[in-house]
């Protein structure tokens, strides 16, 4: 679903990624691990083109996204993104948020494009929610209905960059939950995270990155279990 | 002052009603007009075609840099005349009034789009809206109420600039009073009444962007 070459970005003379390649297949689940400021939210973020990319090559749903002629916007329909702080509408209700891309990008009617957020909004448990305002939700029911948003244009691929890292402690694992349901139906899913338990839980695959390089990559248990790289060892020694 | 002329004042009170009409009539053209350059130059400024963004900041450059007496009479006795042979005061007053207010209102706009968390637009591109449908639906809307403040603060001032048109003999009220002034050599009756006047406008229009703002301006 995702193929990454030789992936390099620079912002000014500060390049971040220095050449990640990677392979993301169909109902993946791949965790994205590393110490602060190693390039993990520039990563994900050039899988959906919000950051221009340098060199080499993104294949996102086999369109080159690196090619400035495809229509990004049609990749993008595909590819939902949850962000750390949430990003609601605030000038819009929960319902008018999770409504207004399937409605405009869509071209889904009124009616139906409401149905569908209603159901979601059961799926993530806020059904009564829906004419609330972000600011009245918690944070933790606020990146609920931020999937529910994501999930109405029907992506074939989520992309989570740090979806707990904002939330009090207490609203974690209800985030966490919504995440683990969505991976055991078959979402292809790229999470950045910084929980392990999660990554070692719900992961198919984890990639470690330090320094704009995946240093290390494999399964959950391997990885976690018995880390080849040192730098791998240092950091999980100092997370788990 | 102790001898107060009221009526020579309501001799001419008709005149000055007519120029009230007119200054209202300039104020409320002015900010119409003003709001859509300003929201085209203000969206110029930012963005990243280049010639776009010279222009839009030609434009606001010359328009915050020099004084808007100056450039009612530069439009008024220049430009127009050189574009269409003649010109009309009515005409050159809602330009002049219209291009410094859009300059102005450039400004505001750009910095309440800028002032909307990147995270907004971030969101909205990610769910394959283009730049413009997101622009329309999730920045704009925001930075409209976070501009009701200074955009009121402009159309007051427009309000009062607008008397700045009495120099090209445009029949609002600060021309009626001059008038008034010329014909009867009176000073305080025509002036104090046209200050009171402005007075009594710009507290009306504070109360409008006030009413708008509990209406509109809460998020
Ligand atoms: N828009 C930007 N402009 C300039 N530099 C940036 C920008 N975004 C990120 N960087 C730099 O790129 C590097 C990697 O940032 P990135 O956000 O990808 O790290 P991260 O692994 O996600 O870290 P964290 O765990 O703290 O979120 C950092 O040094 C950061 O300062
Ligand atoms: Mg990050």
């Amino acid at each position: 679903m995702i193929t990454v070459r030789n992936l390099h970005k620079s912002f000014g003379q500060n390049e971040v990624l220095k050449g990640v390649d990677c392979e993301i297949k169909e109902r993946e689940v791949v965790c994205v691990i590393g110490p602060s400021g190693s390039g993990k939210s520039t990563f994900l973020r050039c899988l959906n083109r919000l950051e221009d990319i340098t060199s080499g090559e993104v294949i996102v749903l086999e369109k080159n996204i690196t090619d400035p002629r495809i229509d990004i916007n049609a990749v993008r329909r595909e590819v939902g993104m949850v962000f750390q702080r949430f990003n609601l509408f605030p000038h819009k209700t929960v319902l008018e948020n999770i409504t207004l891309a399937p409605q405009m990008v869509r071209k889904e009617s009124k009616a139906k494009a409401r149905e569908t957020a209603l159901e979601l909004l059961g799926k993530v448990g806020l059904r009564d929610k829906a004419n609330a305002y972000p600011n009245q939700l918690s944070g933790g029911q606020q990146q609920r209905v931020a999937i529910a948003r994501a999930l109405a244009m029907n992506p074939k691929i989520m992309l989570f960059d740090e979806p707990t890292s904002a939330l009090d402690p207490e609203m974690v694992g209800e985030v966490l939950d919504v995440m683990k349901k969505l991976a055991q139906e078959g979402m292809t899913m790229v999470v950045v995270t910084h929980e392990m338990g999660f990554a070692r839980e719900v992961g198919d695959r984890v990639l470690f990155m330090d320094q704009g390089y995946i240093m290390e990559e494999g399964k959950p248990a391997d990885l976690f279990g018995n880390p080849q790289n040192e730098r791998t060892r240092n950091f999980l020694s100092k997370v788990l | 002052m102790t001898d107060f002329q009221w009526d020579a004042l309501i001799k001419y009170l008709p005149y000055f009603f007519d120029g009230l009409v007119m200054t209202v009539e300039l104020t409320v053209i002015a900010v119409i007009l003003g709001t859509v350059l300003g929201l085209f130059a203000g969206m110029g400024r930012l963005t990243k075609i280049a010639p776009l963004r010279w222009l839009s900041n030609i434009y606001v450059g010359f328009f915050r840099g020099t004084p808007l007496f100056v450039q009612i009479l530069l439009i008024h006795f220049a430009v127009m005349p050189g574009i269409f042979g003649k010109s009309s005061a009515f005409v050159s007053g809602i330009v002049a009034l219209s291009l410094n207010a859009g300059a102005y209102i450039a400004e505001i706009f750009r910095a309440g789009i800028q002032s909307i968390d990147r995270g907004q637009m971030e969101a909205a591109r990610s769910l394959g809206l283009t730049q413009g449908q997101a622009m329309r639906t999730v920045i704009l809307p925001q930075a409209v109420r976070r501009m009701l403040p200074p955009l009121g603060n402009e159309a007051i001032m427009l309000l009062k600039d607008s008397s700045l048109l009495a120099a090209i003999s445009l029949q609002e009220m600060t021309f009626y009073a001059k008038l008034m002034q010329g014909k009867t050599y009176l000073a305080w009756e025509p002036y104090l009444t046209l200050a009171l006047m402005y007075l009594v406008l710009t507290m009306l229009l504070a109360q409008v962007v006030k009413f708008l703002e509990r209406k509109y301006g809460t998020l």
